[in-house]
């Protein structure tokens, strides 16, 4: 019954949102999204952090994990969420974009900006070379190969002495500060926490430039993310995803766009590890385990695959939570997994999904979809004995 | 001849589905193949829209041998299909589901969208509904109609009337013929062998992976075999 109030309670908020956002005009739209980015620049504020997060370093945590596990839910959900194919080695990419950072950064000495492109470029190969042999393969086949790929990636980091072995590499470098400027301690700089921020100086210390920097990626990836989804290509994923034979039958060239969509999810992947790696300053292969991988497909399914909302709140809950209920100790762990259960049970669709989303669900296809399908009819059918 | 099928033969695994199979198309006809469950009537249509390679043999297009092109590509050459079990796509509108018929093509489509609709009233009606919350027969409908989207030369229908109540199955047949009429070829895969053999102008009677007889339509209605095997008439002969 509880569950029931619950479920009403989120469709009452989230509905009337949508509709509202539905109806808004361009130019409003731009003003929202101006000051939600506007808001996100705020965030690493001391007041906020202090509710936000009391047992740990708020700034830390808004460039990773928060920042990084929307940045690579956004980049998962263009391979799960828009194409429909189920990547369990995501990680592997993340992995391939830290180790360009580290491994051209620190022994070729290339300059960050440079190696943001080349590192992207790398990655998105990368997809295409895991792509090109496996993405023939359907459903549950290609989940196991790509979980394989993310496992083949570790190991031969941990096996390759040039880029560490199992000790990975330190000594990564930042990059070059663009400007020292400071915020000035005045108003109403000092009211909001910024006096005295230098916002382009990528030093050890201050997390923040990197946030800002991590902002702004994630700002460009949802950019790409949006065109794409509209454009013919987001209408042919859509339709692989659906019913892949119907769309070859319509023309679509499904192993092609099968690629595509590997090899952007890759790069949005391998431009995280980069911002990871030069910020963290060392790696090492253990930092990049499958559990990532499930953590980021668990904060895309969580948050409603296919919509980038959806997926942000998702990867936003699955930083967050566990880091807000430090106080927990040891059952941490254990309540934030059952949360996540409830979560399914209650929205298996999850948080937010797109309307298209809702009525593929609604034909119960798709292993996890239907047996959420089957908890809640199961209920009903309970409830009407009685 | 629009259609030709060469001796073709194909493999699922190490299983053969297809032995030997030639089948031909001419321009404007209707031709069906009827055969049982499992005979490999769904493999030959798969086969012919690129969904599934051959093993051997041959399949002429327009003159053209498309044997290795791709699926996507066959759409292009003219090959349209409504696949069994439909194959709408659930969380795209029938107007969405329409267009993408026309996905390969360039242009503007609104004038084939009003003819898909005029042809098929009820998914005028129903245009901004989800694919996937159609009936069975609306979606058939769509089915057919997006085939149709994209303009193609032959068109690939199989079992059309499945699952279909007789008043439907008679519509949707008669469309079938209307369709014919306006310069579609059309290859026709049915169970409702009665009723496939009245529509169409020739017939291929398919069994076990092999073509066994082919002939004028109405001649297969008065075969005393066919009848037994696919017109349920065997116990009254
Ligand atoms: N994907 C597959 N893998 C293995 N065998 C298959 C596959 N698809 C079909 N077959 C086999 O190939 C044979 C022909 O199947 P096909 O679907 O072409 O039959 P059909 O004539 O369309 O039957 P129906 O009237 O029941 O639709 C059958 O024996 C079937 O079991
Ligand atoms: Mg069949």
């Amino acid at each position: 019954m509880t569950m029931t109030t619950i479920k009403t309670a989120w469709t009452a908020l989230a509905d009337p949102v949508r509709a509202w956002w539905a109806g808004l005009g361009r130019l409003p739209r731009m003003g929202v999204y101006a000051l939600l980015i506007f808001g996100a620049l705020l965030l690493p504020n001391d007041q906020i952090g202090s509710f936000m997060s009391p047992y740990s370093d708020w700034q830390g945590l808004l460039f990773f994990p928060i920042g990084g596990y929307i940045l690579l839910a956004i980049g998962l959900n263009v391979v799960v969420g828009q194409a429909g194919l189920l990547d369990l080695g995501y990680v592997a990419f993340f992995a391939v974009g830290a180790y360009s950072m580290a491994v051209l950064g620190k022994i070729y000495h290339w300059d960050f900006w440079e190696i943001i492109a080349v590192g992207i470029a790398v990655t998105a190969l990368s997809g295409v070379i895991l792509g090109a042999p496996t993405l023939r393969l359907r459903g549950d086949y290609l989940a196991i190969v790509t979980l394989g790929f993310g496992e083949i990636v570790r190991i031969t980091a941990q096996n390759t002495a040039a880029i560490g072995g199992p000790n990975g590499m330190n000594g990564i470098p930042h990059p070059p500060n663009l400007t020292t400027w400071a915020f000035p301690s005045a108003q109403p700089f000092s009211a909001l926490g910024l006096s005295g921020l230098t916002p382009f100086k990528y030093a050890e210390l201050d997390s923040r430039p990197y946030y800002y920097l991590m902002v702004l990626a994630i700002v460009l990836a949802i950019i790409f993310s949006k065109r794409l989804a509209n454009s013919r290509v987001g209408r042919a994923w859509a339709a692989i995803r659906e019913d892949e034979d119907a769309a070859e039958l319509m023309g679509v060239p499904t192993f092609k766009f099968k690629l595509a969509a590997f090899a952007i999810g890759a790069s949005i992947g391998g431009l995280a590890g980069v911002l990871y790696s030069t910020q963290t300053v060392s790696i090492i292969p253990d930092d990049f385990p499958f559990i990532l991988s499930a953590t980021i497909l668990a904060a895309v399914v969580l948050g409603g695959s296919g919509n980038i909302p959806g997926v942000m709140l998702g990867a936003f809950l699955i930083a967050w939570v566990p880091e807000r209920i430090r106080f927990l100790a040891e059952y941490r762990v254990l309540i934030f997994g059952a949360v996540l259960v409830l979560m399914m049970i209650l929205r298996p669709e999850g948080l937010l999904p797109s309307r298209m989303r809702k009525a593929e669900f609604a034909e119960g296809t798709g292993g996890m979809g239907s047996m959420g399908g089957e908890v809640s009819t199961s209920k009903k059918t309970v409830g009407a004995g009685e | 001849m629009l259609l030709e099928i060469n001796d073709i033969h194909v493999h699922y695994g190490k299983i053969a589905a297809l032995k030997g199979v030639s089948v031909e198309v001419d321009e404007g006809e209707i031709v069906t193949l009827i055969g049982a469950n499992g005979a490999g009537k769904t493999t030959i249509l798969k086969t012919i829209s690129g969904l599934r390679p051959l093993s051997t043999g041959r399949i002429l297009f327009d003159g053209r041998d498309i044997s290795s092109m791709p699926g996507h590509k066959r759409v292009l050459a003219g090959i349209g299909q409504a696949p069994e079990g439909r194959g709408i796509f659930p969380g795209m509108t029938v107007t969405d589901n329409l267009l993408m018929g026309a996905y390969a093509r360039k242009g503007d489509f609104s004038k084939d969208l009003q003819e898909a609709f005029d042809l098929f009233p009820r998914l005028a009606e129903r245009k901004d509904q989800m694919g996937g919350t159609m009936s069975g027969g609306e979606q058939q409908m769509l089915a057919i109609g997006r085939a149709l989207m994209a303009k193609p030369k032959v068109l690939l229908l199989d079992e059309p009337s499945m699952g279909l109540a007789p008043m439907l199955v008679q519509q949707i047949f008669s469309i079938i013929e209307e369709i014919n009429r306006r310069g579609t070829t059309v290859l026709l895969v049915e169970q409702n062998a009665n009723q496939a053999l009245r529509l169409a102008h020739r017939a291929y009677v398919l069994e076990t992976g092999s073509i066994v007889k082919s002939a004028p339509a109405r001649e297969l209605l008065d075969d005393p075999q066919v009848r037994a095997a696919y017109l349920g008439a065997g116990a009254t002969d």
